[in-house]
C-alpha cells in the first residue's frame, strides 16, 4: 500500500464539515446532467410561453397591451417555469440518491443523515435560485424584446424590475429547497416528480379559484407571487387570470416557505431518512 | 490499527431475524473472509457496521466506535458494497472528485486511485457504460481513495476477469501487510482460501465458526469442505 499512503487529514471542526458536505452537493449538482437539461428545459418553456403570450398581448383573449405596466408585468414575471422546475430539480437531489442507489456512498461519507439533509436543501436552493434567476432574465428578454420591436416606452421602472428578480431568485432557491425535501418524503422519483407538477398546475389552480382566501398561503402561488406574478397570474386551467385577492408581502411569503422547509425537514429528518438503507 | 468489533448483533426485520446474535471480530494486519450462504446474513451484518442499517440489537464498533461516531470515516473505512451505486451520467472522475471532497483527501488522490485500479484510461468515460468488473475496480478505487485503515467488501470480486481477481488478491494482501484491517464477504470459496488469513462463518444469522484458515483446515480437509460441513451442521 506504499502507493496509497498519504497524510490523513485532521478531524476537521463540526461546521467545516458541514461546509464540506454542502460543497459536495453542489458539485453533485453540478456534474449531474438532469441539472443543465432541466434548467435547459424551464429556459425553452419560458420563451415559448412567454413568446406566445407576447404575441398575444394587446389581442381580446391576451394579456394587456405590452406598453401597459399590467401588460409588461405579466410577461416579464411570467418565468414560473423556472420555479416549477426548482422544485422538480430538488425532489431528484433527493430521491436521485434512492433511484440511483448511491445513498449508501453518500451516509457512508456522511453517517448523520439530517446533515445531509440540511446540506442538500443548502445546496437545492442555490441551484433553485440560478432556475429561477435564469427564468426572469430570458422572461425579461422576451418581454423586453416584443416592447422594443412594437416601438413602445418601457412602462415598468427599474426598481419593480429588482424587486421581481430577487423575488424570482427567493422563489427558486425555495420552492427547490421544498423539492429537496418532498423527495426525502416521497422517495420514488417518477412519483414526486408527477406530483411537482400536478400540485403547481392542477390542484393550486383549483383550490386557489375555489377557496380565494387559501390561495395566497399556497407554496406555489405565494413563490410566484414574490416573483411579481399577480394572484392567478401563474394560474393554469380555469384559475387562470382569477386576480381577486391580496398577495402575501415579500417577508410573510419568504417566511411561509422557509417554515414549510423546515417542517417537512424536520418530518423527514425524524421518518424517512432514518430507514435503513438495504 | 483499528480492529472490528460486533458484539450481540440482531438485525430483525418484521417476522423475520437476519441476523441473531452474532460476535466476531477482525484484528488488524489480516484479511478475513466472512462467509455463508446466500441469506446468511451478511450483507445486512455490513450495513449493520457501516451504519446504513439499524441494529435491533447489539453493537458493531470500528476501532471501538460506531461507524456514525468516527470523525472522518472516510479515512477510517473504505466500503465496497454494490457494484451498481454510481450515477451513470458521471464520469468516473467527477464521481472520484465528489469522493475525494467529502474525504477532504487531496485532489491529486483521484488520479493515483485511477491508475491503481487500472482505470486510468476510462477516468472521462461515462459510468452508465462501464461493465460490471469496471464498476467494481471504481468501487474499490472509492474505497481508497482517503487511505482508509480498514477495508470492509461485499462481492467485491463479482465481476471481475481472472487477472482482476489476481489484482484484487495482490491489493487486500498488500493492505493487509501494511497493517489494514480487511473485512470481505464473498462465495467464491476457492478465491477466498487463497487470499484470506481467517474467516467468519455465519448462518442463518448466526456464528457458526471463526478462526484463523489454518487452524480450521488443520484437519486437511479444504475451506470449502470445511464451509460445508459447518453450515450443513448449523442447518440441522
Amino acid at each position: 500500500m506504499t502507493a496509497l499512503a498519504i497524510p490523513v487529514a485532521p478531524s476537521s471542526p463540526r461546521h467545516l464539515r458541514f461546509t464540506r458536505l454542502v460543497r459536495v452537493e453542489m458539485l453533485k449538482l453540478a456534474s449531474t446532467r438532469m441539472t443543465y437539461g432541466l434548467l435547459a428545459t424551464s429556459l425553452g418553456l419560458t420563451v415559448f410561453w412567454n413568446a406566445l403570450e407576447s404575441s398575444q398581448a394587446g389581442k381580446a383573449n391576451g394579456p394587456a397591451p405590452l406598453n401597459t405596466y399590467s401588460g409588461l408585468r405579466t410577461i416579464v414575471t411570467g418565468g414560473v417555469w423556472g420555479l416549477i422546475l426548482a422544485a422538480v430539480l430538488g425532489v431528484i437531489i433527493s430521491s436521485g440518491e434512492f433511484r440511483h442507489q448511491t445513498a449508501t456512498a453518500t451516509y457512508l461519507g456522511a453517517p448523520h443523515r439530517g446533515r445531509v439533509l440540511a446540506a442538500k436543501t443548502i445546496a437545492g436552493a442555490a441551484g433553485g435560485a440560478v432556475f429561477g434567476l435564469g427564468g426572469y432574465a430570458v422572461a425579461c428578454a422576451v418581454g423586453l424584446s416584443f416592447t422594443a420591436a412594437h416601438g413602445y416606452r418601457i412602462a415598468i421602472g427599474g426598481g419593480a424590475f429588482f424587486d421581481w428578480g430577487a423575488g424570482h431568485l427567493v422563489g427558486g432557491a425555495l420552492l427547490c429547497a421544498i423539492g429537496v425535501v418532498v423527495g426525502s418524503l416521497v422517495r420514488s422519483q417518477f412519483a414526486a416528480v408527477i406530483g411537482v407538477f400536478v400540485w403547481s398546475i392542477i390542484l393550486e389552480s383549483l383550490v386557489g379559484s375555489l377557496f380565494k382566501p387559501v390561495r395566497p398561503y399556497l407554496p406555489y402561488t405565494a413563490a410566484t407571487t414574490l416573483a411579481g406574478t399577480p394572484l392567478g397570474g401563474s394560474s393554469f386551467g380555469p384559475g387562470r387570470g382569477v386576480t381577486s385577492g391580496v398577495p402575501l408581502p415579500f417577508a410573510a411569503a419568504t417566511a411561509l416557505l422557509v417554515a414549510i422547509t423546515l417542517v417537512g425537514a424536520l418530518i423527514a429528518a425524524r421518518t424517512t431518512v432514518r430507514r435503513d438503507i438495504t | 490499527m483499528a480492529t472490528i468489533q460486533v458484539r450481540g448483533l440482531v438485525k430483525r426485520f418484521g417476522a423475520v431475524t437476519a441476523v441473531d446474535g452474532l460476535s466476531f471480530n477482525v484484528q488488524p494486519g489480516t484479511v478475513t473472509g466472512f462467509l455463508g450462504p446466500n441469506g446468511a446474513g451478511k450483507t445486512t451484518t455490513l450495513r449493520m457496521l457501516l451504519g446504513l442499517v439499524a441494529p435491533s440489537a447489539g453493537t458493531a464498533e470500528i476501532d471501538g466506535r460506531a461507524y456514525r461516531d468516527l470523525p472522518e470515516p472516510l479515512h477510517a473505512v473504505g466500503a465496497v458494497l454494490e457494484a451498481a451505486s454510481f450515477y451513470p451520467g458521471r464520469t468516473a472522475r467527477a464521481h472520484l472528485r465528489i469522493q475525494a471532497l467529502a474525504a477532504e483527501a487531496d485532489p491529486s488522490r483521484v488520479d493515483d486511485v485511477l491508475e491503481l485500479v487500472g482505470l486510468a484510461d476510462a477516468g472521462d468515460r461515462r459510468i452508465g457504460g462501464f461493465s460490471l468488473g469496471m464498476r467494481q475496480r471504481l468501487g474499490l478505487a472509492t474505497a481508497v481513495i482517503a487511505d482508509p485503515e480498514v477495508l470492509i467488501l461485499d462481492e467485491p470480486a463479482n465481476g471481475l476477469d481472472p487477472e482482476g481477481v489476481r489484482w484484487l488478491r495482490g491489493l487486500l494482501r498488500g493492505f493487509a501487510a501494511e497493517g489494514g484491517t480487511v473485512l470481505v464477504s464473498s462465495h467464491l470459496l476457492a478465491e477466498v482460501a487463497q487470499t484470506v488469513d481467517a474467516v467468519v462463518i455465519i448462518d442463518h444469522g448466526r456464528l457458526v465458526a471463526q478462526g484463523p484458515v489454518a487452524e480450521l483446515t488443520a484437519s486437511g480437509a479444504g475451506l470449502e469442505d470445511v464451509f460445508f460441513q459447518l453450515t450443513q451442521e448449523a442447518s440441522r
